[in-house]
């Protein structure tokens, strides 16, 4: 080798990615070169430095993302499950139907409250005004009937 | 589209999510793009599943589409560049509220934490995108030349080249902004 080594032999090397005859004839060559070294020392700090940089991991949500839109059926949302009419069909049915039951019972317990001795004298009061007539009643049809009764022939009467 | 079982996308999500959006994220430098590109390499991946080769390994195969997605969004970006010559640099279509120091008093710490941290990442962004990918794949990823041959679609001489070249390239780079302390030119 004449003189300094091949760069991106040197690079090779440093990644372990040279065949044992061109890895033996580098050592050969560094074990009398310092500047050789240096630079292979250079080179490993380079790529400590960037072996040493924080990984991005892919973000939970992008992941989900990504599932959601590639794969049929897997990872869904916490609320997708509930949202399929096989669930939400019979559990809306049972919730009418508690609403409907619930608004009965609601229904009779209202009538049950209601307090009957108002409406039961209301109810008598109103008999009672019904057998009064109105006035013009007293003026025509009551008097009309008084005389009818006296005009009438006996045998009706009886 | 044809649809996978899920609990055979679930396993190859599982084995390539991570190291799919961890080079997607290199190579684009932000995570809105890292995102974009690793719905459209699923995507991708998913539309040719009939061309999968079960006998090599799916991480392998996938990075190859996402480095194909992202070098078609290079050529685009690249296109576009070259017929808006005119568009205003970053600096000066920034308003005074992006260039002013912020009111929140812990800003700056976490700045500069960010981009102690980012200093790879940024020295990264320096780089030409084929000798990127590599890098990326060698040193963060410790795939062989071999793999890494098979994802970029050329001979292993060519990466082993390419290695070596991005390598000098994020050094210098790299010792920029260590000097400048970790600030952007």
């Amino acid at each position: 080798m004449n003189g300094h080594a091949d760069g991106p032999e040197l690079s090779a090397y440093l990644d372990g990615a040279l065949a044992p005859e061109p890895r033996a004839r580098v050592e050969f060559h560094m074990s009398s070169c310092a500047d050789c070294r240096a630079e292979l020392a250079s080179l490993r700090h380079m790529k400590l430095a960037l072996s040493s940089a924080p990984r991005r991991n892919l973000p939970p949500d992008l992941k989900l993302a990504l599932e959601r839109r590639f794969v049929t059926g897997a990872a869904e949302p916490w609320y997708a499950a509930a949202l399929r009419p096989v669930v939400w069909a019979p559990a809306g049915a049972l919730a009418l139907a508690t609403l409907v039951v619930g608004f009965w019972l609601h229904s009779a317990s209202t009538l049950e409250e209601v307090p009957l001795e108002p409406l039961l004298a209301a109810h008598a009061r109103y008999s009672a005004e019904a057998l009064v007539p109105e006035d013009n009643l007293v003026a025509s049809n009551y008097s009309d009937q008084l005389s009818d009764l006296g005009d009438a022939p006996e045998s009706d009467l009886q | 589209m044809e649809r996978m079982e899920p609990q055979a996308f679930a396993d190859l999500l599982r084995q390539a999510g991570d190291k799919a959006y961890n080079f997607a994220y290199r190579l684009a430098g932000n995570e809105q793009d890292a995102r974009d590109l690793v719905q459209e390499a699923f995507a991708r991946a998913l539309e040719h599943s009939g061309t999968y080769d079960p006998a090599r390994a799916f991480d392998s195969w996938l990075l190859r589409i996402l480095h194909n997605v992202f070098l078609d969004g290079v050529r685009r970006l690249a296109h576009r560049s070259t017929v808006s010559l005119d568009a205003p640099t970053p600096v000066e279509d920034s308003s005074w509220e992006d260039i002013l120091p912020s009111k929140d008093p812990t800003a700056p710490d976490e700045l500069i934490r960010r981009e102690s941290i980012d200093l790879v990442q940024l020295a990264l962004e320096k780089l030409p995108a084929h000798y990127k990918a590599a890098i990326v794949l060698c040193d963060m990823e410790g795939m062989s030349y071999d793999e890494i041959a098979k994802i970029m679609d050329v001979p292993v001489g060519t990466i082993r080249s390419r290695i070596h070249q991005g390598r000098l390239l994020a050094r210098k780079a790299y010792e920029e902004l260590e000097r400048s302390g970790g600030r952007r030119q």
